[in-house]
């Protein structure tokens, strides 16, 4: 008799070794996988903007070299470089609206400064064929398209997301499983589109 | 870009059946909205950019390089893979369409996963001579050795002048040089991603998966078998097979994985790219 016990015992156990790895098949694990994904894809994102802001403090010494007089043009970067970095980020800004928001003004106003560092620096003959400065710029221009990119792979990532929070399977597992998992903010495209002018090498 | 049309009339098709049979309308109905919706899925598939198939190290399709120059290239860029297991790929396009270089080459990069999964050591020269545009696209895990900075130079002062006299195949080979002599410059950095690529799979991983599903299993049929010696009554098992698990969990890297290369071709290890390296215009 408790031979049969076992028996049946070890039945119901590999029944519900089935069941999980069913569960698995009918999507009970895309939420927390294709959040951790657009949490990934969003470090990348803050990654790259951080990698900007290192780079500007030289970039803005050898334009100096040549062009000192330029004053407002550095204080208008260094500015904005200011408010960018100081911006406290919460642990929740992908799902806060307001501060995401924030978050990308302040980048968005750092890429026009930028923009106008760079344009000031064409009218300065010296400085456009110093070495430096070319690597800079090509440095500038390399994290420019990387936060491009970022940002894209982010916008993708939270899109597959966010229609995983709201249709149908998901929507059930949401509500069931992950009441905490929420819709994450993505990029808007006209801030894509205030991106630093590109530099052509002619 | 036949396929969302196909849809389309299949839906139709479909939808006529269930019409004329009358049955279900409510399911109809929902099945032609699927349709309808799997073939707008396909049609904003069909929409993105179009990347040449990679028939080798050197993929000409803007017909600019002699069949013995893209020996020779291979050759090159082959041995650069033997030493440190980087894979370069030369490029040249007919068109960009329309995207900005920057665009098209981290994506061609991803299409093709050059480079090595894990990782991600790719660089692509890509050459649009139409556009006279010209790019070095390099590969997350390259980024330190060949900066954006190294890459610009290299496009600046090494293929730029050549590419400037018309002289394209002249600036192919030098910048192959450089980018050669960039990732291979340091020897003990070439050392350790030389060694084996690290798979994001552990290989032993289905089999331990297997085993986890056998033991139990192995203990029902034996105990099964015991009852039936001693003659006791059982309940009705079902047996049921555990389907492998080793290609679902990796399953985004490309073409990727363990039977990697074939003999003699080339195709990519499923490395990714970022958007590093540098571009200029002639």
């Amino acid at each position: 008799m408790s031979k049969l016990i076992s028996l049946i015992r070890v039945f119901y156990l590999s029944i519900l070794f089935l069941g999980v790895t069913g569960l698995s098949g009918c999507g009970i694990n895309n939420i927390p996988t294709k959040e951790e994904q657009a949490k990934a894809a969003w470090s990348n994102v803050l990654n790259q903007y951080q990698r900007r802001a290192e780079l500007i403090p030289n970039l803005i010494e050898t334009v100096k070299g040549f062009a000192a007089q330029e004053e407002k043009v550095f204080k208008e970067v260094v500015e904005a470089r200011a408010k960018a970095t100081s911006l406290k980020l919460p642990k929740d800004i992908t799902t806060n609206p307001e501060v995401f928001q924030q978050f990308q003004k302040v980048q968005s106003q750092l890429s026009s400064a930028l923009g106008r560092l760079i344009a000031v620096a064409e009218a300065y003959p010296d400085l456009k064929s110093s070495q430096n400065f070319l690597t800079l710029q090509t440095q500038l221009e390399g994290t420019e398209n990387r936060i491009a990119i970022a940002r894209r792979d982010y916008i993708e990532s939270v899109r597959q997301y966010n229609t995983e929070l709201k249709t149908i399977p998901g929507r059930w597992w949401k509500s069931l499983v992950y009441p905490d998992s929420e819709v994450m903010e993505t990029f808007e495209v006209s801030a894509e589109k205030t991106k630093v002018p590109e530099v052509d090498f002619k | 870009m036949l396929g969302p049309f196909l849809l389309l009339l299949m839906g139709a098709l479909l939808a006529y059946c269930f019409f004329h049979n009358r049955f279900g309308f409510l399911f109809s109905k929902f099945l032609i909205a699927m349709i309808v919706w799997l073939g707008f899925m396909s049609l904003s598939f069909a929409a993105s950019l179009n990347f040449p198939t990679l028939t080798g190290r050197v993929v000409d399709q803007a017909q600019i390089i002699s069949a013995e120059d893209e020996a020779r290239l291979s050759k090159i860029l082959s041995d650069v893979e033997g030493q440190s297991t980087d894979q370069i790929v030369v490029v040249t396009l007919n068109s960009l369409q329309g995207t900005p270089i920057e665009d098209y080459g981290y994506q061609l990069g991803r299409h093709w996963g050059i480079g090595q999964a894990g990782k991600d050591n790719g660089v692509l020269l890509i050459i649009a001579p139409n556009e006279r545009q010209v790019r070095i696209e390099v590969g997350r895990g390259l980024e330190g050795a060949l900066p954006d900075g190294l890459a610009g130079l290299i496009i600046q002062r090494r293929i730029l002048p050549h590419f400037k006299k018309g002289n394209l195949i002249a600036g192919i080979f030098a910048g192959v040089e450089d980018i050669k002599a960039s990732l291979l410059g340091q020897t003990e950095e070439v050392a350790l991603r030389a060694r084996k690529p690290k798979s994001k799979v552990d290989p032993l991983l289905p089999f331990i998966f297997f085993a986890f599903w056998l033991v139990p299993f192995i203990y029902l049929i034996s105990s099964l078998a015991r009852d039936r010696k001693i003659g006791g009554r059982m309940p009705g098992g079902v047996v049921i097979v555990p389907a492998s698990h080793g290609g679902a969990i990796d399953g985004w890297s490309g073409p990727g994985g363990f039977h990697r290369r074939s003999s003699g071709g080339f195709s990519g290890g499923g490395g990714s790219f970022g958007g590093g390296g540098a571009s200029g215009s002639w």
